[in-house]
């Protein structure tokens, strides 16, 4: 057995879902032929053939709101954008037809919507988009972001088989980065929604992040570990929607201290809205300020040095959490 | 279990101290109250002793670290004992993911986490209201404004008040850390140190009271930049001046002072030191002045008006010593220090004298102990070493009363029967705390050491 990439991972579990499940089916723009623009696809109209595997036109709204009625009509559909910056051109879709269909009808809406999502490939402002808080947001439908490649797959497969509306959000940046490659289970798993995972132990403050920002914050605490000594807990939330405020309780009350990060803009971002639940039901266990680090509110820059500014890396989530632990 | 060894409290106000050398290594085997490691503070430089017998299995604190007081430096491990120390588990790894088949979620899921939702936010009000609601038991006026949720509820828990505790946050500030090392030096910190007076101990007020952190804390960590002329120059005072300044300018704000003066007549004191001081020194080996003579008139004057040997407390209590404890000023290169006589009212002159000169003596050598440094009542104060007439001394705090005596001078002085006679004089002043005294009793207590140091003739006894 080989050690994979995150993307393998991905494309692994639609090939087995698809396999499993002859509702499964796969439509996006270049999906078929070329075998999707990142290739997660490649092979799959070989195996699977056109009907299951549907090249579309460059609509957005039409793949998504194709896919909301083959959900309707029984069929486990998954839509992908090839950017996730452009899913904004199907938002009525998802925001107004699936998220509201089971309020609506009583009707089931298995529908998974994927694409690569996230910044420092140097892809610019319509190739990066963190769109994550924006669905944060919206009732009705499920956000994931797995980190790893076992999560991957696994979280691929949970929401593929999930009856909701279900946004899997890919970070393009982790898509074939080598120290990702993992050998995988030979058995079928799934790692269940909404469940986040305590990705390093320590009592003097908890991180809580996810996507690509898990690998920053691991990155940060084994520093934090080194220089100062500190024991940093970091938690990958994995699943947005629904939140695993249990672990993340759990993990604040015993570290008192809380900081967030994310590759999101600050502004409304999912931190914000942590932010808030921790000081409502913790408030007696926080030993200093909830502290963020996220993007600055701005769209992605394009020059690479301006990216690199713009991204939260390693040395500011240092910076800040210093500044936490010495509160 | 190892015993910890922790960093004393050396002076009423030190907070933090370092620790200058290891005498003893790793392994090496200690008697109790034998001396571990030299320890240095604002106030003084010391020689730890071992609270019990047994190897010094693990040094926690290297040379040349500041530390808090009460942190544990060294691990002795008492005779008998295991060997082994425990060390601190470090954080683990990540679990890693199950493997699990779970179902796929149903489809009514969001629904009931909705509902989930609703409950936790009508809980959440409850809890807010709660908290709100919760009342400011205990608060001191100069308690630390902001202090975190988590230190309040700690400390409400566990009945502590804040103010005693130095926070090692920014600014000062009481965190998680310092309350469950506060906690630990509770539970295990007096065994550490054997205090002579119990009583007295347990009323001195908290080190690191806030104004007293924050304005030595201040100074020390964040000096405000200031604009120097060019016929100024600048001295960053060192750790001892700052715990000074921070002890006077606390004492001055807590105890509204009053000062009293009286004129003593020294004659007899005086012309019997002029013939027998050379003498008493060849004889006994060490010398003797006018500060024992006092230092006896004092514990007199104690007996006689028993409220100038109290501390006002801070829930407004008077705490009335029942044993006297001198302490005594002594400037030494490096700055003022005041170690303690236990008990001075035991003593002959001559025995006073014999004390002064021990801890005078280590003051200058740096070898006080913890004890010389602990348990005063109040002081006697002598700037007349240095030529001063009239004095208006600070009180120590937590102490009610503090006595200056000041140069021994000849004077023409009216006598009784209305003649001019050279006498040798004296000025007594006495700077006490208006909360606890009025100057009647201030006059009262000055009046019966005037009438004790008066009452002396030709000869004195001194034994």
């Amino acid at each position: 057995m080989t050690a994979v990439t995150y993307l393998e991972a991905i494309s692994q579990a639609i090939r087995e879902e698809m396999r499993r499940d002859e509702s499964v089916f796969l439509l996006g723009e270049d999906v078929g032929t070329y075998g999707g623009a990142f290739k997660v696809s490649a092979g799959f109209l070989e195996e699977f053939g056109p009907e299951r595997v549907i090249d579309t036109p460059m609509s957005e709204t039409a793949i998504i709101g194709s896919a909301v009625g083959a959900a309707l009509m029984g069929m486990r559909p998954i839509a992908e954008m090839q950017y996730i910056d452009f899913i904004t051109c199907g938002f009525d879709q998802i925001v107004n037809m699936a998220c509201k269909m089971y309020w609506r009808s009583g009707i089931p809406l298995p529908l998974v919507i994927r694409g690569p999502a996230g910044g420092g490939t140097h892809g610019g402002p319509f190739h990066s988009a963190s769109p994550e808080a924006w669905f944060f947001h919206t009732p009705g439908i499920k956000v994931v972001m797995p980190a790893t490649t076992y999560d991957a797959k696994g979280l691929l497969k949970a929401a593929i088989r999930d009856n909701n509306p279900v946004l899997y959000l890919e970070h393009k940046l982790l898509y074939r980065l080598p120290e990702l490659r993992e050998e995988l289970p030979s058995e079928d798993y799934i790692v269940p929604l909404g469940k986040a995972i305590i990705r390093r132990r320590g009592r003097h403050m908890t991180m809580l992040t996810y996507g690509a920002m898990v690998h920053q914050c691991l990155k940060a605490a084994e520093q934090l570990a080194s220089e100062d000594g500190l024991a940093v807990e970091v938690v990958d939330l994995r699943s947005l929607t629904p939140l695993d405020r249990q672990t993340i309780k759990e993990s604040v009350m015993r570290t008192n201290k809380v900081l967030i990060v994310h590759e999101d803009t600050l502004t409304g971002g999912v931190g914000a809205e942590l932010a808030a639940l921790l000081a409502e039901e913790l408030f007696d266990y926080l030993d200093g300020p909830i502290m963020r680090v996220a993007a600055p509110d701005a769209p992605y820059p394009y020059a690479p040095p301006l990216e690199m500014a713009y991204l939260p890396g390693v040395e500011r989530i240092v910076a800040v959490a210093r500044q936490l632990a010495a509160y | 279990m190892p015993t910890p060894v922790k960093f004393p409290r050396l002076g009423e106000s030190v907070a933090e101290g370092t620790v200058a050398a290891w005498l003893k290594r790793e392994g090496d085997y200690v008697e109790k109250d034998e001396a571990l490691a030299e320890v240095v503070t604002d106030k003084v430089n010391a020689e730890l002793p071992s609270p019990v017998a047994g190897r010094l299995v693990k040094i926690l604190v290297p040379a040349d670290q500041t530390v808090p007081v009460g942190t544990a430096i060294a691990l002795v491990e008492e005779e008998g004992a295991g060997a082994e120390v425990a060390e601190e588990a470090r954080a683990g790894q990540s679990e890693s993911g199950s493997v699990a088949a779970a179902q796929p979620a149903p489809v009514g899921e969001q629904v009931t986490s909705a509902a989930a939702v609703q409950r936790g936010t009508s809980a959440l009000s409850v809890a807010a209201e709660a908290v709100t609601a919760e009342p400011h038991d205990g608060q001191q006026p100069g308690e630390r404004q902001r202090i975190s949720p988590l230190a309040r509820r700690l400390a409400r828990e566990h009945g502590i008040d804040l103010n005693e505790i130095k926070g090692t946050g920014v600014g000062g500030r009481v965190r998680k850390e310092d309350i469950l090392a506060y906690l630990e030096q509770r539970q295990l910190g007096e065994q550490t140190i054997q205090a002579p007076a119990a009583a007295a101990v347990t009323l001195q007020p908290g080190p690191a009271s806030t104004a007293g952190v924050s304005t030595a804390a201040g100074a020390a960590r964040g000096p405000e930049p200031v604009a120097v002329g060019p016929d100024e120059e600048v001295v960053v005072p060192d750790r001892m001046r700052l715990a000074i300044a921070e002890h006077m300018v606390r004492s001055k704000r807590t105890a509204p002072h009053a000062t009293t003066v009286v004129e003593v007549d020294m004659t007899a004191i005086a012309r019997w030191l002029e013939r027998n001081k050379e003498e008493f020194k060849r004889r006994e080996g060490y010398s003797i002045s006018y500060v024992p003579f006092v230092m006896k008139a004092v514990c007199e004057g104690i007996r006689k008006v028993p409220l100038i040997n109290s501390s006002w407390t801070e829930d407004n209590r008077i705490i009335v010593k029942k044993r006297i404890h001198l302490g005594v000023a002594v400037a030494t290169d490096s700055g003022l220090v005041v170690p303690t006589i236990h008990d001075a009212d035991q003593y002959t002159i001559a025995g006073l004298a014999r004390r002064l000169n021990e801890v005078a003596q280590r003051a200058r050598s740096n070898r006080l102990t913890v004890q010389d440094l602990q348990g005063s009542t109040f002081v006697v104060n002598n700037p007349g070493t240095f030529g001063t007439i009239l004095s208006v001394p600070i009180i120590n705090q937590p102490h009610a009363a503090i006595l200056s005596m000041d140069a021994v001078v000849k004077r023409p002085v009216v006598t009784e029967d209305d003649a001019i006679a050279i006498r040798y004089m004296m000025y007594l002043c006495l700077s006490f705390d208006h909360r606890i005294l009025d100057g009647a009793g201030a006059a009262t207590f000055l009046q019966a050491v005037r009438a004790k140091l008066q009452s002396y003739g030709p000869e004195i006894d001194v034994y």
